[in-house]
């Protein structure tokens, strides 16, 4: 039963670069025939909240999504590569924060911007992070980068932030 | 002319093109209400007239052409209701305390049980998310809108209310710690406690009926899934397993279902699964955006937010399958009767009457208020 579950584990982290190309369910099947899981995340450090003083935000850009999907496109996995090189090996923890734009309802938009933070993590473990350093947090349709309504503001509110504990 | 005639023709096929609703005489009971005597008796005549006007039940008609009078007195606090038929016969008389309005509340409450059988709405509690004081704070009210009270002051992001059935204790999602975690307050004692603090976000709480659990949205697994939680906090159980976002959990009646949001297959769809785990199953109602349903507590209908241009509010009916639009707004939770709800407007929380279309706002003049939740 162990043996199957690090199956399906591994079989889902080396299709999880994948899934973040593409929105598509079934091949992704595990071992129920259901999506096993994401990586679980690790325990909160206490204290380090992602808009607080002991994290350092903007030493990464962020990452963009399309409306209604947390699909991290070609383009955006470019700058992951940077994120991933610079956080491999400092031993720092990575909080990741997702957000959506003011479209939606509150709470499903609280899910969306968690799943674009973890779809962004998973991505990030797929280039040889550690899972164990990265948290997520979703703030929904809360704290915009751009408080205007229109295309051009809400393309900017999709996205996911980094931020670095000091 | 011609042209003026054939308008007119023509406008009652426009009319009847909308959605139709028909107040049948019968569905009405006609009721005298005699200004209550006492020091506070106007005052709690206004309470009541207002609780029967809203109810939908009644027609508030002279004596003569009345079924049933209504009257009383209210001093101190204290009301002494009295109910007579045209023949002079008691049908209900009842003392009621707790101050002029919670007994004018109570006193409309058995007067819809005594005369209609019916559950009334007239003693819950909503509450919901207002900015006023520019950010997002928990507050409750009477579901008159009357009795406002800001319960949160924490000046980060306090949303996602949940009224318990019994309107004693809320949840909300707080972000103190810097992240989304569930607390749970007791509306008596104004005791709170952070009681779901898993890694990542914790969000989305909803009573079951009995009040003792909670189910709600965890990503702590690496996925945003739906689990069942004790309302201390403990014994987590998951029950959804995808790749997509599940949100916004409502429970059966019995407790045994759960009734979710979920876009595992694209645009976010209603699922229907066992509060015991097990698959969900889609119920299909047409739009490609649903969210954030509420099961009424006769268990026989489903409110919910779809997006179609705007956002709107839709009810399906469970037994016929029919999904019918309501009007503009999201958010929407069923009342104690299953037939009144509230939604959001964004400037106003507005209570509607799903059987005769009436829409009365209850809460204005708090800048954007959201996500509306109901006692029972």
């Amino acid at each position: 039963m162990k043996k199957l579950l690090t199956l399906g584990l591994a079989v889902f982290v080396t299709v999880a670069f994948d899934s973040c190309k593409k929105k598509q369910g079934d091949q992704f099947a595990g071992i129920d025939g259901d999506y096993v899981s994401g990586t679980p995340l690790p325990d909160r450090i206490d204290g380090a909240g992602f808009f607080g003083n002991n994290v350092v935000r903007g030493q990464f850009p962020p990452v963009y999504f399309g409306y209604d999907s947390f699909t991290v496109s070609d383009a955006e996995l470019m700058k992951l590569e940077q994120v991933a090189s610079a956080m491999r090996s400092n031993g720092k923890t990575l909080i990741i924060a997702g957000f959506t734009d003011e479209r939606g309802t509150e709470e499903y938009n609280r899910g969306l911007g968690e799943r674009r933070a973890l779809a962004v993590r998973e991505a990030l473990i797929s280039m040889g992070m550690n899972g164990g350093r990265i948290q997520t947090v979703s703030f929904g349709e809360e704290m915009p980068a751009d408080p205007g309504s229109g295309e051009a503001a809400w393309a900017k509110n999709r996205r996911a932030e980094f931020g670095v504990v000091k | 002319m011609k042209r003026l005639l054939a308008l007119l023709f023509f406008l009652p096929v426009v009319l009847c093109a909308q959605e139709t609703i028909t107040i049948r005489k019968g569905d009405t009971t006609s009721v005298a209400l005699k200004t209550l005597g006492g020091a506070d008796g106007a005052a709690a005549t206004k309470v009541l007239q207002n609780d029967l006007d809203l109810s939908g039940l009644f027609s508030i008609t002279p004596p003569e052409r009345a079924t049933y009078l209504i009257g009383g007195s209210a001093s101190g606090g204290s009301l002494e209701g009295q109910v007579t038929d045209t023949r002079g016969s008691v049908v209900l008389r009842k003392t009621y305390s707790g101050g002029l309005r919670a007994a004018a509340h109570k006193f409309a409450d058995d007067i819809v049980s005594t005369l209609t059988g019916q559950k009334g709405i007239a003693s819950t509690k909503i509450a919901f998310v207002s900015s006023r004081t520019g950010t997002k704070e928990i507050y409750t009210a009477d579901y008159d809108g009357a009795n406002v009270k800001q319960i949160t002051n924490d000046r980060t992001i306090s949303v996602s209310p949940a009224i318990s059935p019994d309107g004693n204790k809320l949840a909300y999602t707080g972000y103190q710690s810097g992240y989304a975690d569930i607390y749970l307050i007791d509306l008596l004692t104004g005791a709170r406690n952070r009681i779901i603090k898993f890694p990542g976000t914790n969000s989305g709480a909803s009573f079951a009926p009995d009040g003792n659990r909670i189910a709600c949205t965890l990503s702590k697994d690496g996925n945003p899934e739906l689990y069942i939680v004790g309302i201390s906090g403990g014994g987590a159980r998951r029950l959804t397993r995808t790749k997509g976002v599940e949100s916004s959990p409502t429970w059966s009646p019995d407790g045994s279902q759960i009734i979710y949001s979920s876009d595992d297959r694209g645009g976010p769809q209603l699922y229907r699964i066992s509060a015991g785990g097990g698959s969900g199953e889609l119920i299909p109602t047409g739009y490609s955006y649903c969210t954030e349903p509420s099961w009424s507590p006769d268990g026989q209908k489903l409110a919910f937010t779809v997006r179609s241009g705007g956002f709107s509010i839709a009810v399906k009916d469970l037994r016929s399958g029919a999904t019918r639009i309501l009007g503009a707004g999201e958010d929407p939770v069923f009342g104690a009767n299953s037939r009144h709800l509230i939604y959001s407007s964004g400037s106003s929380l507005i209570l509607l009457d799903t059987q005769t279309g009436r829409q009365v706002p209850i809460i204005t003049g708090l800048g954007k208020v959201t996500e509306p939740t109901w006692s029972r």
